[in-house]
This record gives C-alpha cells, sequence and structure tokens, in this order.
C-alpha cells in the first residue's frame, strides 16, 4: 500500500482526454468516499448489526442459538446491578470529564496564549505528548508503586512526619481510578483545545482589550465561546473512553468497583455472549445519546 | 485578572502546567526508577538493589512470551493501518470538500466509529469472523477493528484542514493550464503533506498500543499490547518496566523523527 | 538441570532414521502407507493458553526433541477461555482449565484423544481418572477433571461418567490452592479458611477475581466460618449462590478486603508490597514472593485446598499429519522432560513416575515427598530457590493433593452467579 496514491487519477486522465464528459461530481465524490465507507460499513456498521442480532439470542451453557428473544435486556434492564453500575461508570464518567476538561482548558490556554514563539509551544505540547505514546497498560500499572501502602507518596508523607499510618485509600479506591483515567485521557482533552485556541484570532482579543475588555472579561467573552468546539470534540473523547473502560477500573479499583465495561466483560468471560450483547447495545445507545447531546450543543462539522 | 497583572497569572498557570507536567512524568520516572533494581526486584517498591538486569533481561529470551515477534507484529501492523489511514483520510477529505448525496451519514458514521466503545467493537468483529467462518487475524480482523479507530481521526483532521484550505491556489494552477492530477501532486499535495504525516503518526501511535479492539480480534498471534496483558499472568519481575522505559524511549526517537520529517517538509515548501 | 535423557534420545533418533526413511521413499517414489508425520519436514503446532503454562523452554527442547515447531501465545485466563471457543482455527492445541472445558467442550471445538495412541496414558495420575489421588481417597467436590475427562465417542457433546477410551485433556499443571500469608505481619497461627475475616487483618485481605473461582474462596470461607452447609460447592442452588454473594457484600462493606486480585502478579505484588498479608494464593506465586526475600507462607488449613488443573486438548480441525504431530507432542509431553520442569516450578504434572526420571533425588524429595532439601533447589531458570533445610509448605504431594475440598467449577446456575457476582462488584 503506498502512502499517497490519489484515487481521482483515472477520472482525470478519462476527463483530460475528452474534456467535454467530466464525471458528475458527486460520483467522484463518492469513489473519494468510498474507501471510508467500505471500511467503516465492514469493520464497523457489520458488527454492531450482529451485535444486535445476537443480543435477542438465546444460549445456554455453552452455545448461543438464533432466535429471537428479549430476556436478554429484561435481565439486563430488570436489575438493580445494571443501574447501579451505570450510575458507577456515570460518576467516573463526570468526574473524569469534569477534571480532564479543567486541566485541559487551562494547560490548553497557558500553552496557547502564554507562551510567545511557536517553538516554545511545540516543545511544550510535546512534552505533555509524550508519555502518551508508552502503552497504556505500562502507565496504568505504574501508579501501584506510587499510591500504594509502602508507595512513593505515602513512604514520602510518613518519612517527613506528614502521617503517621499510610493512607489506604490512595489506591484500590475510586480515586485511584478517577487519578489514573485523568492521567490516560488529559491529552485528549488538551490537544482539541490547543487546536481551537491556536485558531481564535488573535486580533478578536486586541479588539477587546482596546474597547476596554478586562482580562477575565476576554476570558469568558471571547476565548471560550470560541473554544466550545474543542471543549466538545475533548469531551467526546473522553466520555467515549470513560464509559467504555474496563481495564483501568479493573485495575486500579482492585476489583472492587465496577462498570458497565467491566460487567459485559465478567459475561463475556464465562461466554455468556448474548447476555453481554444486550449490555453491549444499552451501552451503545446511552454513548451515542451523550454525543448526540454534545453535538446538539456544538455543531463540530461546522466549527473543524 | 487584568492586563496589567498578567505576569501574575502567567506564573499561576505556569505553576500549573509544571504541576501537570509532573502528573504526568511522576508515575513514569517511578516505573523508570523500578526498571533499574537487582536481579531480585519485583514490581513494586521497596527497591531492591539496582543493576541494568532488567535491560539485559528485555533483549533475552522470557520464560513465557514472545516480545520480539509480538514486537514485530505490531510494528508492521502499526505501518499497515497508518499506510491505509493516510490514503482514505485523504480521500475522504477531499470528496468532502463538494457537497454529496450520503455525505451526511456518512459524516456521523464515521463519529459513530469514534464513538462506539472498544469493546464492543472487538465483541462484534470476534463475534462475526466466528458465526461466519472466517479466520480472524493480526492482519485481518484486527488490522479492520483498528482501521475504525484510526480512520476517525484520521478523517476529521483532513476535514478541519482542508475546511481552512483556499481554493485560490488550485484555481490559479488551473488558470495556468495544470490538470486537476497536476495540481493535486504540485499544489494541493505538498501544503497538506504535513497534515498527512501527522495523520500517519496519529495511526501508527493508535494502532500500536490499541488493546481492546485487538482482545477478540487477534486469531492465532499477540500483539505487542495483548502480549504485555498476557504476561502479566506470569511475570512479576521489573522486566514489564524495563520495556515500558523503552517503549517510552522508542517514542521518543519516533516523536523527533516526526518533527524532522514536517520541519524538512515545511522549510522545503517555504523555499519552493 | 538433569540431561540423561534415554527416553528423548531414543525416540530422537527415530525420527532421524523415520525422516530419512520417508526421504528414501519419496526419493524412490513410493510413497504409500508411510505415516505422514514422519515425511514432513516442517510440522508447526500452534498452542495457546495462560502464561502459567506456556514457557518457552517447552517450546525449544519440543524443537530439538522432535522437529516440532511449538508456536506459544500466551494470554490471561479469560481471553484464553474465548479463543477457545470463538477462534477455533487460530490453535492446534488448546492449554485451557478443566472447569472452562465443562463449557468449552460443549461447544465442539475440541476432539477426544484417543487413549490408545497416549503412550503414558496409564502413567497419568488416576486422579484425573476417577477422582481418587489414592484408592481410599474422596472425590472432591466441584468439577473435578475426571468428571470432565472422557466422553463415550468422538462427536459426543455430553462427558461421560467414567473412564473410557476417550480422554478429552491430557492434564497440564494441577495444584491445591490455599491461602498465603505474611508470617512477618499476621502475627499469629492460620489454621482456616475462616481466618480471612479476622478483624486484626481488616483492610489487608484478597480473594480472587474471575467469577467462577472467586466464588469458591468465598465458599471455603464461609463454610469455614460455619455460616453455611454447601451439598456442593462447585454446584450450588440459587440460594446457596445468594447466601454467599450476600455474605461477600456484606464483608466487603465492612472493609475486610484490600483489593480483588485477577492475575499471578497481581497477586504477587499485592503480597510483596505488603498491600495485603493474608489471601488465597497460588504455590508459585509464594515461591515468587519468597524470591524477592519477603518471607511469605502457603499455609495449609485445616478444611483442605481448592484446587485446579489444566490440560491440552487437540483442536477438533486436526486431522493427518498434524494430528499424528499432536498425538506425538502429547506423548513427548508426558514423557517426564516437561513434567520435571513445571514440578520445579511448584505446580504437579501429569505422569509423575515419568517426571521423577528427569528430577534428582533431592528435588524429588523436596518437590514431591516433602522432605527437607538437601542442597539448594533451583527454579527451573537456574535461580536459587529454597537454601538446603527448606522444607515445602503442605507437604508432600499425597499430602496436598489428598486434601483437596473442592475444585474450580462452572455451576449450573453459572448464568445467576455472573448476575450477582457482578452485584458483588458493584456494591
Amino acid at each position: 500500500m503506498t502512502m499517497v496514491v490519489p484515487p481521482p487519477k483515472t477520472v482525470k486522465v478519462e476527463a483530460l482526454e475528452k474534456p467535454p464528459i467530466t464525471l458528475p461530481p458527486s460520483l467522484i465524490s463518492w469513489l473519494q468516499a468510498a474507501p471510508l465507507t467500505i471500511i467503516l460499513g465492514a469493520f464497523l456498521a457489520l458488527p454492531i448489526l450482529m451485535i444486535t442480532v445476537v443480543s435477542f439470542w438465546d444460549y445456554d451453557f455453552a452455545q448461543m442459538y438464533p432466535d429471537f428473544v428479549t430476556f436478554n435486556y429484561a435481565e439486563t434492564l430488570g436489575s438493580w446491578v445494571t443501574w447501579k453500575t451505570y450510575l458507577n461508570t456515570l460518576k467516573f464518567t463526570f468526574l473524569v470529564w469534569s477534571i480532564t476538561l479543567f486541566i485541559g482548558f487551562w494547560v490548553a490556554y497557558f500553552l496557547a496564549f502564554h507562551i510567545r514563539t511557536s517553538a516554545m509551544q511545540t516543545v511544550l505540547f510535546l512534552v505533555c505528548t509524550v508519555p502518551f505514546l508508552t502503552s497504556n497498560i505500562i502507565r496504568m500499572i505504574s501508579w501501584i508503586p506510587v499510591l500504594g501502602r509502602n508507595g512513593l507518596v505515602n513512604s514520602a508523607l510518613i518519612e517527613t512526619g506528614i502521617i503517621a499510618a499510610p493512607i489506604e485509600w490512595l489506591l484500590y479506591s475510586d480515586f485511584a481510578v478517577v487519578l489514573a483515567m485523568v492521567h490516560l485521557y488529559t491529552l485528549f482533552m488538551v490537544t482539541p483545545i490547543f487546536n481551537t485556541m491556536m485558531r481564535i484570532d488573535r486580533s478578536l482579543i486586541e479588539a477587546a482589550r482596546d474597547a476596554g475588555a478586562s482580562g477575565l472579561q476576554i476570558l469568558t467573552n471571547v476565548i471560550i465561546p470560541l473554544s466550545k468546539p474543542g471543549m466538545a470534540i475533548g469531551s467526546i473523547f473522553v466520555v467515549t473512553l470513560v464509559m467504555a473502560d474496563f481495564s483501568t477500573v479493573q485495575v486500579m479499583s482492585g476489583g472492587q468497583s465496577a462498570s458497565v465495561a467491566l460487567m459485559m466483560k465478567n459475561q463475556m468471560s464465562l461466554l455468556q455472549y448474548p447476555a453481554a450483547a444486550a449490555n453491549a447495545v444499552v451501552l451503545l445507545v446511552l454513548v451515542l445519546l451523550m454525543v448526540a447531546g454534545i453535538l446538539r450543543i456544538v455543531d463540530i462539522r461546522k466549527e473543524l | 485578572m487584568s492586563g496589567e497583572k498578567r505576569p501574575k497569572e502567567f506564573y499561576i498557570l505556569a505553576a500549573l502546567f509544571a504541576l501537570f507536567v509532573l502528573f504526568l512524568y511522576g508515575p513514569l520516572s517511578a516505573i523508570l526508577i523500578l526498571a533499574f533494581q537487582g536481579p531480585n526486584g519485583g514490581l513494586t517498591f521497596p527497591l531492591n538493589g539496582v543493576s541494568l538486569h532488567w535491560f539485559f533481561n528485555l533483549f533475552e529470551q522470557q520464560a513465557v512470551g514472545d516480545f520480539g515477534g509480538s514486537f514485530r507484529r505490531s510494528f508492521a501492523l502499526g505501518l499497515m493501518v497508518m499506510a491505509v489511514t493516510v490514503f482514505v483520510s485523504l480521500t475522504a477529505g477531499l470528496a468532502f470538500r463538494r457537497k454529496f448525496p450520503g455525505a451526511t451519514p456518512l459524516f456521523y458514521l464515521t463519529v459513530a466509529s469514534l464513538v462506539v466503545p472498544s469493546i464492543i467493537i472487538s465483541l462484534g468483529i470476534g463475534v462475526g469472523f466466528s458465526q461466519s467462518g472466517l479466520q480472524p487475524a493480526w492482519y485481518s480482523s484486527a488490522f479492520g477493528a483498528h482501521l475504525t479507530w484510526t480512520l476517525p481521526f484520521g478523517v476529521l483532521i483532513m476535514f478541519a484542514v482542508f475546511n481552512r484550505f483556499s481554493p485560490a491556489y488550485e484555481e490559479a494552477a488551473r488558470d495556468l493550464g495544470a490538470t486537476s492530477w497536476q495540481t493535486f501532486r504540485h499544489v494541493v499535495l505538498p501544503m497538506i503533506l504535513p497534515s498527512l504525516v501527522g495523520v500517519g503518526l496519529f495511526g501508527f501511535t493508535l494502532s500500536y498500543d490499541e488493546f481492546a479492539r485487538t482482545l477478540m480480534t487477534s486469531g492465532t498471534y499477540n500483539t505487542l499490547p495483548l502480549e504485555l496483558y498476557g504476561m502479566t499472568t506470569n511475570v512479576t519481575t521489573p522486566v514489564l518496566y524495563a520495556l515500558g522505559a523503552v517503549t517510552t524511549f522508542f517514542s521518543f526517537i519516533v516523536i523527533a523523527g516526526t518533527i524532522g520529517i514536517i520541519a524538512t517538509l515545511n522549510r522545503r515548501r517555504a523555499r519552493g | 538441570m538433569t540431561e540423561t535423557t534415554k527416553g528423548g534420545l531414543t525416540r530422537r533418533s527415530l525420527l532421524k532414521t523415520g525422516a530419512a526413511a520417508a526421504g528414501l521413499a519419496a526419493g524412490s517414489g513410493a510413497i504409500t502407507g508411510f505415516p505422514t508425520i514422519w515425511a514432513q519436514t516442517k510440522i508447526t503446532l500452534r498452542q495457546f493458553g495462560t502464561g502459567v503454562s506456556n514457557i518457552n523452554a517447552v517450546a525449544e527442547k519440543c524443537k530439538a526433541d522432535l522437529g516440532i515447531t511449538l508456536e506459544m501465545t500466551a494470554t490471561d485466563s479469560d481471553a484464553a477461555a474465548q479463543r477457545a471457543v470463538t477462534q477455533p482455527n487460530s490453535y492446534d492445541i488448546a492449554d485451557i482449565e478443566y472447569w472452562i472445558l465443562k463449557k468449552v467442550f460443549a461447544t465442539g471445538v475440541i476432539q477426544p484423544m484417543d487413549t490408545k495412541k497416549l503412550k503414558y496414558y496409564d502413567k497419568i495420575v488416576p486422579l484425573f481418572k476417577n477422582g481418587k489421588l489414592t484408592p481410599d481417597s474422596v472425590i472432591a467436590q466441584g468439577t473435578a477433571p475426571h468428571t470432565v475427562g472422557f466422553v463415550e465417542k468422538p462427536g459426543d457433546k455430553k462427558f461421560a461418567k467414567e473412564e473410557t477410551q476417550w480422554f478429552t485433556m491430557v492434564p497440564t499443571i494441577y495444584n491445591a490452592d490455599t491461602l498465603g500469608i505474611r508470617p512477618d505481619l499476621v502475627g499469629r497461627e492460620i489454621t482456616t479458611w475462616a481466618d480471612i475475616l479476622d478483624p486484626a487483618f481488616k483492610g489487608k485481605t484478597s480473594i480472587l477475581n474471575i467469577p467462577s473461582i472467586g466464588i469458591m474462596d468465598a465458599a471455603m470461607i464461609m463454610e469455614a466460618s460455619g455460616k453455611i452447609k454447601y451439598a456442593d460447592k462447585g454446584n450450588m442452588t440459587k440460594e446457596e449462590i445468594d447466601k454467599t454473594i450476600d455474605f461477600l457484600i456484606e464483608v466487603k462493606k465492612a472493609g475486610q478486603f484490600r483489593a480483588f486480585w485477577k492475575s499471578f502478579d497481581e497477586s504477587v505484588n499485592l503480597m510483596a508490597s505488603g498491600e495485603v498479608v493474608i489471601q488465597s494464593m497460588w504455590s508459585p506465586a509464594v515461591a515468587a514472593v519468597r524470591s524477592k526475600g519477603i518471607a511469605c507462607k502457603y499455609q495449609p488449613l485445616k478444611e483442605g485446598y481448592r484446587s485446579w488443573g489444566g490440560g491440552l486438548g487437540l483442536a477438533s480441525h486436526l486431522k493427518g499429519a498434524e494430528l499424528d504431530a499432536a498425538y506425538e507432542y502429547i506423548n513427548w509431553y508426558t514423557s517426564g522432560w516437561v513434567g520435571a520442569y513445571l514440578n520445579r516450578q511448584g505446580y504437579y504434572s501429569a505422569c509423575m513416575d515419568t517426571a521423577k526420571e528427569f528430577m534428582t533425588a533431592d528435588e524429588w524429595g523436596y518437590w514431591i515427598e516433602g522432605k527437607p532439601a538437601q542442597g539448594d533447589i533451583m527454579s527451573p531458570e537456574g535461580k536459587v530457590m529454597e537454601k538446603a533445610g527448606a522444607v515445602r509448605d503442605g507437604g508432600s504431594f499425597v499430602e496436598r493433593m489428598g486434601k483437596v475440598a473442592c475444585w474450580n467449577s462452572v455451576m449450573d446456575e453459572d448464568r445467576y452467579m455472573v448476575r450477582r457476582w457482578n452485584e458483588f462488584i458493584a456494591a
């Protein structure tokens, strides 16, 4: 597969030979969009269809049987565990989202408006990026020696005499889960916000300042509204990543906390695929609704 | 926080930024320290001796698992995903420059691809392949699964690029008698090349590190993240951390290389 | 490491002669009726399973002895079960646990083995044939390997009631799990599973978080504390499941557990870092903690052990030369070298008699007979594991495997169990 093979080639050659007959523009667009459509159709639309179908199948001890039953949904939606787990997942989502939004906004703001040279901007941005290229699994488990009972934080605090006994809730707790998730996913918030901020016309800010606006006013009336698309895109990333997470919750809570995907994984581990599929459909609908909600507030397509 | 007090705001933000960087690098430095333990070291503090043992160990045969093979697979898969992501994102980006019937559904499908939880895609492709009797493998099913993750990034980036791409240059080229292909090759492509390199880097790293999507689609052989996960069932030595340190270093090189390429491209464009 | 392999050598030379003969036969254009395996110069078998037994050293030795290339893929135990069922063509040999075999075999992805073709079938520990280690042992509860060990005939998906000619899996490793403790930190005698509930250990205990196994841990604890008497821990009724989970939730809410572990390394880390002082644990995990210079004991308990085992199953798609090669591999696997290797890790292997020939008297005495070590005991990788004079926790093979209270299992009500387990985690 070569890197850059423009598909319009054949089309254009033809156009060259017989200038009057050109392909209709929409056909060209279709040809150009075809690879994307085919790949997403085969590996996104079909699998989701498959899951939806399987979620209505019957299953027993070992196998699933094509059927049309709804008890997978009845079991999923009818149990308080599902609701509680969703609530728990939403709690994680909300916490991680608000923290990453806060950090992401200020970091991006600092980089975009307080760093003067673009070389320095690039360097600092890359400093933020590098850890994200290390394997997620390794980055996650790297928190364990830091937060543990005899970990870096606890030993430092004890040695300096701030606390007498190790703090237990640093690891294997909801705190640890949120902390690790923020660590894993912040870049997905910083990047789009930084990107949007870089595109804000600096003369707008000058104009506002000339008009006598205070720094705070500039921030709330110019920068925040104009950064909204970036925040929206970042939010979409973070919300979907957290909603679908299982490994972070599993590892950092020490198995003591639940998430929707973890519930699915437990079912999958005992080969109960139809039940997991029903869960998947419910989760999918919820995530799509949340994203649709975000898209309603900010039309990212227009703002890209 | 008025205009005159700006330095104060700057220092607050700089402190926040420094904290953020510390937060990002803190745990990484912990594993870096732990990677230098002696031969009896474990995965947690307290330290157990100091040596380079585990870095050498990394390149030796492990009791279980195969770093080398899975790394090669992940690397190859990353390159494949990178190439296809660049190509497809480019053509899709070009397509979306015009309005065409079906554009909106396709756009939402792309966004959906981004937001559908990875474990669902993994399950769907896995079950789909097994129900239709196809053989899953890292270069087929996992390849497709990775593309559903990298393509939306690539397409959205190309979207943003073309949205701010002035058609004036192309019109000028066309007025000078260039064919569409020539216009594309000599005018459009050089201008978007840095973005394409960025898309490629994105595609590679996202694929290289993808775990959940590979979980049920990898077929016989493990990719690196799967191997790492499998190894945690048996490995209790700092070799995992040594690997983390080495991959971070590797990432540094990849980034530096990419920056170098982009800088060269920009310079050449500025000169040309 | 003992390299006095009479059996291995003869077999290897046999193989070479065979290959030469095949070459000759092929050269003269008369390839008829000759076993296909000999004619194959390059046979590759793909094996997957948990990291516990997918050891590269085995693949190397296999290549050297048999000329068969063994491609090993290590996964975690969840992924292993899923791969076995959903990607049946992605492997030739499945290395899975007996409890999940109950589900996996029923999907038809594994073919039973003809015991007549298994050279060392007679030597396989009787535990896997009739559930009794010695003739007067009591059969343990749960999915005991012999209950899923046989079928009446190939193609059957129902397990046979007793020993037949068709063996579903040849055991690889098995062991008896109990509580691991940090003797320096618990500060008292531990004698029963119920000790994990001691308020003194609040926030310093852990059990396994694989639903089917964790519930067995819980059952052992609950029965030991006298709260319930199960008819069969390995196959609870809905009521029993309810009681067990409610009990677990109560204990969890009281903050008794520090974490639940899912993989080998997690259990080692929990113990080594002092997060946990008493938890259910695997024997080699205890050894791994000890190898870091930290005191750790594999504590025998009066209620007995919770046991588990894994085995090699042949994929249904195997036939012809590959199937022959797979049998050859299995016969080699049980011929002693691998068994000795696995025994030295602290697990037990299928054919103890053959393994014995590949172990020194001291190793055999320490690992299997529960005698004090005469010299240093080395790990298979050649690291000193125990100094002279050490005695293995729990004693001999017979003492340990003879006191199994229950096996890891899949229950008839496993759908209900997983739902309730999810509740426990969510609570």
